[in-house]
C-alpha cells in the first residue's frame, strides 16, 4: 500500500492543504482562472492588487518578453475596494482555497482603510501588504525600500487586520532585503512574501526608446528564479529561521522542481505566477509533482524539506 | 459569475499537426486536428475568437535559412505562448480541424514553421469574443489589411452559410501583391475569399495587385456609391491599428455599424495578466476605460475603441 504523504502546511496561524499558492496579479479575482482549474485545489490563493479607488493602470504597451522572464508594468489596473466587495468577494467567498487579498496603496493610510474595511470578511483569511510594486508613480516600491517605512506601514496594517493574516511582500531591489524583512517581522508581519518583480527595461533599438510605455517594468518569470531561491534562503537563515513566520517563497517557478527548490531553500510554501500565463493548470501540476518528489525522497511530511539546504 | 463555470468549453489541449504549407515568402497556413475534449471546445469556435499556442519547445529552422533581420531575435529562448486567430474551422465526425494563417515575424513564427504532420503542440483556447452579426444587416464588408485576413476569411464562411440573405464583399489590402497571405485559388481571384465565393476588391500599396493605394481608398469609394443603405450594411475589419483606425472614422461618415479586431501584445491570453489593454470609450462620459483585447475583445465596436498611433 502507498503511504500517505502529508503535503498540508502551518500557514502562520492557518492550515493549508497544501503549499501551493497562485501570486498575485497573474490569477486575477480567481473567477477568471476557475474557468481553467479546480481553483479549489489549491493551497492558497492571492488576488490581484485591490486599492482604495479603481485604477486604470499604465498606457500600452504594458508587457514584452524578454529571455526566458517577461517584463510588465500594469501600474496596479483594479476595479478597486468597493467594487471588489460587491463583485468578487461572494465568487471568493465560494472557494474553498484560503484567500489572501494583495493591498496597494500610495499612502499608509489609503492600505489602513482598505484593510480595516477588509478585516471582517469571512471570505478571506489574510492580507498580503503589496509594497513592492515597481511600476507605480507613487508608493509601491518606495515603501518597500525603506526599513523605516516599512516597519511604520506593517504596524498600521497590523492594528486594523484584526485575526486576519499579515504577509508582507517585499521587493529584491534593495541592498539588504534581510533589513526590510527584519524591519516587516519586528512590526508584526505573520508571513513574508518574497520576491516581487526585479525593476528593468527593454530598449526598441530602431526606435531608440524603452518598449514599455512605462519606460520601467518588473521583470518575472524563469530568468530571475536563481535570485530569488538566494534571496528565500538568505532571508530564512537570517530573519525567519528561528521564529514561526513562514515565508511564501515566488519567483520564475514553473514546475515542481522549481517549487521544492524554493522549499529547500527556506519557504514553506511557493507562488505561482508567470507560469500560470503560460500553463493555467501549472499549479495543479506543481501540487502532483511535490507529493512525486516526496514519495521518491521518503518525505513523509513536506515540513520536513523546508529549509533543509545543506551547505 | 459561479465558480463552477469550470465547464471545459476551453482549457488547453495537446493537438496534432496535419499540415503547414508555404503559401508565400513570409506567409504559412497551419492545420491542427482537435479530438475528445478540445474537439468539442473548438467545434463552437466563431470567427475572431483566436487560441494561445505554445512554440517554446519547437526547434528552429537551421539558422542560415532565417533571413537577417530575424537572426537576433531568433536566438532569444521564447517563454509566452501565441495568440492566433483563425482561418477556418470544420468539425467532422468528433474532430475539429482549425486552420490558421500566419506570418513570419518573430522568434515563436520561425519556430512554427518548422512543425510538420504528426507533431504536437499544446493550444489554449478557444479564447476572446469574435464577430457578431446584428439583425437585419444585409450587407457586410469585410476590410482587411496584409495579415488580418485571417479571421476575416473564417466569417467569409460563417456569413455564406449561415446567412445567406447577407451580401458579402471583401476589400483586401497589402502593401505589395506578394504580401498578400493567399493561397491562389484560380487566376482570376487570387484570394482565399473565392473558397466561399466572396469578390475580393484587392489594393496594394504600389499597385503591384489590384487598384493602387490603400483598402481606406477602395471601401470608401464603394460606400459611395452605395450611401442609400447605410443602415443595412456592416463592415468588419482587422489589419494594423493605422487602418483600423481610419475604419473607424469611416464608418462613423457613413453612419454604417463597424467591428473591428483589434491586435495587442498579449502575455496569458485569458484575461489575468492585463497586458493587452484596449483604450475604451465611456459612453456619456468624457473618461475612458481600459478593457482587455484578450477577454473583452479582441472584436470592439469601432465606435468605443481610442486608437494607439
Amino acid at each position: 500500500m502507498k503511504e500517505k504523504i502529508n503535503i498540508s502546511v502551518d500557514f502562520a496561524r492557518v492550515r493549508l492543504a497544501n503549499p501551493v499558492f497562485t501570486a498575485s496579479g497573474t490569477s486575477g479575482y480567481a473567477d477568471e482562472l476557475a474557468e481553467f482549474i479546480d481553483i479549489n485545489a489549491l493551497g492558497g490563493f492571492i488576488t490581484k492588487s485591490i486599492t482604495l479607488k479603481p485604477r486604470k493602470g499604465n498606457p500600452v504597451p504594458r508587457a514584452v518578453e524578454t529571455d526566458s522572464g517577461i517584463l510588465n508594468a500594469i501600474g496596479l489596473a483594479n476595479i478597486g475596494l468597493e467594487n471588489f466587495i460587491k463583485e468578487k468577494l461572494p465568487v471568493i467567498g465560494q472557494m474553498k482555497t484560503k484567500v489572501f487579498v494583495n493591498v496597494a496603496g500610495e499612502t499608509i493610510d489609503e492600505y489602513v482603510t482598505v484593510i480595516q474595511r477588509l478585516s471582517g470578511e469571512k471570505a478571506i483569511i489574510g492580507f498580503e501588504l503589496n509594497i513592492s510594486c515597481p511600476n507605480v508613480k507613487k508608493g509601491g516600491i518606495t515603501f518597500g525600500t525603506d526599513p523605516v517605512q516599512v516597519a511604520e506601514i506593517t504596524s498600521a496594517a497590523k492594528k486594523v487586520s484584526g485575526d486576519k493574516i499579515l504577509m508582507v511582500k517585499l521587493t529584491p531591489c534593495v541592498t539588504d532585503i534581510s533589513v526590510i524583512a527584519r524591519a516587516a517581522v519586528d512590526s508584526g508581519a505573520d508571513a513574508l512574501s518574497l520576491v516581487n518583480t526585479f525593476t528593468a527595461m527593454v530598449i526598441d533599438i530602431e526606435s531608440c526608446r524603452p518598449v514599455l510605455a512605462n519606460k520601467t517594468g518588473g521583470l518575472s518569470g524563469p530568468a530571475i528564479k536563481p535570485i530569488a531561491v538566494y534571496l528565500v534562503n538568505k532571508v530564512y537563515n537570517e530573519v525567519t529561521k528561528n521564529t514561526k513566520i513562514p515565508i511564501l517563497g515566488v519567483g520564475g517557478i514553473r514546475n515542481a522542481s522549481d517549487a521544492v527548490e524554493f522549499i529547500i531553500a527556506g519557504a514553506s510554501t511557493v507562488g505561482i505566477g508567470t507560469a500560470n500565463f503560460i500553463e493555467p493548470n501549472c499549479a495543479m501540476k506543481i501540487i502532483e509533482g511535490i507529493k512525486k518528489y516526496c514519495v521518491r525522497k521518503n518525505i513523509k511530511d513536506i515540513k520536513e524539506l523546508v529549509g533543509t539546504l545543506k551547505i | 459569475m459561479s465558480l463552477n463555470s469550470h465547464s471545459f468549453n476551453k482549457g488547453t489541449f495537446d493537438v496534432l499537426v496535419t499540415s503547414n504549407k508555404k503559401i508565400g515568402e513570409r506567409f504559412y497556413r497551419i492545420s491542427l486536428v482537435f479530438e475528445g475534449k478540445g474537439g468539442t471546445a473548438f467545434a463552437k469556435t466563431s470567427a475572431g475568437q483566436f487560441a494561445e499556442l505554445d512554440l517554446s519547445t519547437t526547434a528552429l529552422p537551421p539558422l542560415d535559412t532565417i533571413s537577417e533581420n530575424l537572426r537576433d531575435t531568433a536566438e532569444r529562448k521564447i517563454l509566452l505562448r501565441r495568440p492566433f486567430s483563425f482561418c477556418d474551422v470544420t468539425t467532422k465526425s468528433g474532430k475539429t480541424l482549425v486552420e490558421i494563417l500566419y506570418c513570419v515575424v518573430g522568434p515563436a513564427s520561425l519556430r512554427m514553421t518548422t512543425l510538420s504532420k504528426g507533431d504536437s503542440i499544446s493550444v489554449t483556447g478557444p479564447l476572446g469574443n469574435g464577430f457578431s452579426v446584428p439583425k437585419n444587416k444585409k450587407i457586410a464588408l469585410l476590410a482587411t489589411g496584409g495579415m488580418g485576413a485571417g479571421p476575416l476569411i473564417h466569417l467569409a464562411k460563417t456569413l455564406k452559410q449561415n446567412y445567406p440573405d447577407i451580401k458579402v464583399t471583401a476589400f483586401v489590402g497589402a502593401k505589395t501583391a506578394k504580401e498578400l497571405p493567399f493561397e491562389k485559388i484560380r487566376k482570376s481571384e487570387p484570394t482565399d475569399f473565392a473558397r466561399y465565393n466572396v469578390k475580393s476588391i484587392i489594393s496594394t500599396d504600389d499597385g503591384s495587385m489590384g487598384v493602387r493605394g490603400l483598402v481606406t481608398y477602395c471601401l470608401t469609394e464603394w460606400l459611395d456609391e452605395n450611401k442609400s443603405a447605410a443602415k443595412d450594411i456592416i463592415i468588419y475589419s482587422c489589419g494594423p491599428e493605422m487602418m483600423l483606425a481610419r475604419m473607424a472614422e469611416i464608418a462613423q461618415k457613413y453612419n454604417v455599424d463597424c467591428q473591428i479586431s483589434m491586435e495587442r501584445m498579449m502575455a496569458c491570453g485569458i484575461g489575468v495578466c492585463q497586458s493587452c489593454a484596449v483604450e475604451c470609450k465611456v459612453s456619456g462620459s468624457r473618461e475612458t476605460v481600459y478593457k482587455l483585447c484578450c477577454k473583452d475583445g479582441p472584436v470592439f465596436d469601432s465606435r468605443e475603441v481610442v486608437f494607439e498611433l
